[in-house]
């Protein structure tokens, strides 16, 4: 079970509401971190991800173990919200 | 190999939902023509990758590629396209029928519309596999705000190096471009990019190869490494990052060599911009011949769909039904 879900995002990322339309159809809210907005949060997309790019989508399961999707990766998304 | 069943035969199927197919949608399904899209990645395609389109017309302040995107996208799902994510991996001639290998299992169709654009070419350099997404990229509005006050490096001469390079330096403190012989990008986009050139924001280094992309220990993108092609001097260029664009690659590769290319993998049509395969049609820039534009993507997309219509003439709209 997914405890919560949040999504690094940029304004101008293509891909970025690809992610949020795939989670809202699902049924799952999300916080989002908008990287343009709070810019000070890169760091911490980065060190979670390990990848200078948007979206980052971190998913916390109920037992606090958490799934890094990086990208519009529906392979991964999909088996992570599950 | 799945059978034909009702859930996986469609009039249509158009592999691609970039401004070509969308467009191409609009139409069919305006027309109640059954169509269905496959797309692999984002609807809007390299359009919706674009931070700024000037010259799509009707849109005299321009707009922004993602918002081009997304009103493609709505209005022709307005009029009843179903958009499907996977991606083509190839596709059978089958006489009446057309089967598309896909990564959502087999589909069947009557009709083909391939409208799947191209996607970014590599450099094929020492780093750049290393370093991908961590200091080298191929997305301006991706990544780009990752490198707020940082220097960075672009790649390229044409038109998508200039246009991402001037959008990049909306973060980045300095741009160095490297362009391997001279600019091919458009004199509209020159004379904007002198502004930057003047302003100190970019510098541009003809007559450049680059030939290698250095990190540190840290794994960090520090370098990049290449080759004043005039004097065969080195050149080194300190940077934080690099963005590519050198080019794009025709992404026809699921056809398999069925459908009859030009020299370079774009596909090639008759005047009903049908291909070499009877009943798969083609536009936007997967065409070769496509002048590689959002405006004639689109047009190509109108086109496609009134010559599918004509070809569907006499045959069943609803294939369903035939199941
Ligand atoms: C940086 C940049 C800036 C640009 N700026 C402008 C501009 O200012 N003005 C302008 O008019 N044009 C501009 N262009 C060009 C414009 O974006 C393209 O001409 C236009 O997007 C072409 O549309 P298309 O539908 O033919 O292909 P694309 O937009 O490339 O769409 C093809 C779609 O097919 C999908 N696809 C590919 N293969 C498969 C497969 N096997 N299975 C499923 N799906 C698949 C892709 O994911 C993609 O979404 C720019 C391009 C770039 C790269």
């Amino acid at each position: 079970m997914v405890k919560n879900i949040t999504i690094f995002t940029t304004k101008t990322c293509a891909y970025c509401p690809m992610v949020k339309r795939y989670l809202a159809a699902k049924g799952l809210s999300y916080d989002e971190v908008n990287l343009d907005e709070e810019p000070q949060r890169q760091q911490e997309a980065l060190a979670i991800s390990g990848a200078l790019t948007v979206p980052v989508t971190v998913v916390t399961r109920q037992d606090d173990s958490r799934e890094v999707v990086v990208g519009y990766n529906l392979a991964k998304l999909a088996p992570a919200i599950a | 190999m799945s059978k034909r069943t009702k859930e996986n035969t469609h009039t249509v199927i158009m592999i691609g939902a970039g401004p070509a197919a969308l467009s191409a949608a609009i139409y069919t399904t305006r027309e109640d023509i059954e169509t269905m899209l496959v797309e692999k990645g984002v609807p809007g395609g390299l359009a919706a990758v674009t931070d700024w389109v000037d010259n799509y017309p009707g849109f005299p302040e321009g707009l922004a590629g993602l918002e081009l995107a997304g009103n493609l996208q709505k209005q022709a799902e307005r009029f009843g396209a179903v958009i499907d994510f996977g991606e083509v991996t190839a596709l059978h001639d089958e006489g009446e029928w057309k089967r598309l290998e896909t990564t959502l299992g087999d589909l069947y169709a009557k009709v083909v519309l391939v409208a799947t654009g191209s996607d970014y070419k590599k450099l094929g350099i020492p780093g750049e596999v290393q370093y991908y997404a961590r200091g080298v990229h191929y997305c301006a509005t991706c990544d780009g705000a990752f490198y707020r006050d940082k220097r960075l490096v672009v790649v390229g001469g044409g038109n998508s190096a200039v246009q991402e390079a001037m959008f990049l330096t909306r973060f980045a403190s300095h741009i160095d471009l490297m362009v391997r012989s001279k600019l091919r990008a458009s004199d509209v986009l020159q004379k904007e990019l002198q502004k930057f050139v003047d302003e100190g924001k970019i510098t541009v280094h003809l007559a450049t190869t680059t030939d290698e992309i250095v990190g540190d220990e840290d794994n960090k993108v520090v370098q990049v490494k290449g080759t004043d092609t005039k004097t065969s001097s080195p050149v080194k260029i300190d940077t934080d990052g690099v963005f590519v664009f050198v080019g794009l690659k025709p992404n026809s590769e699921f056809a398999g060599g069925q459908l009859e290319t030009d020299e370079v993998g774009l596909i090639k049509t008759d005047e009903n911009l049908m291909s070499s395969m009877k009943g798969v049609f083609v536009a936007g820039d997967i065409r070769s011949g496509a002048t590689m534009q959002v405006a004639s993507a689109v047009g190509e997309g109108a086109t496609a769909a009134l010559k599918i219509r004509e070809y569907l003439e006499g045959h069943t709209i609803n294939v369903q039904e035939e199941v």
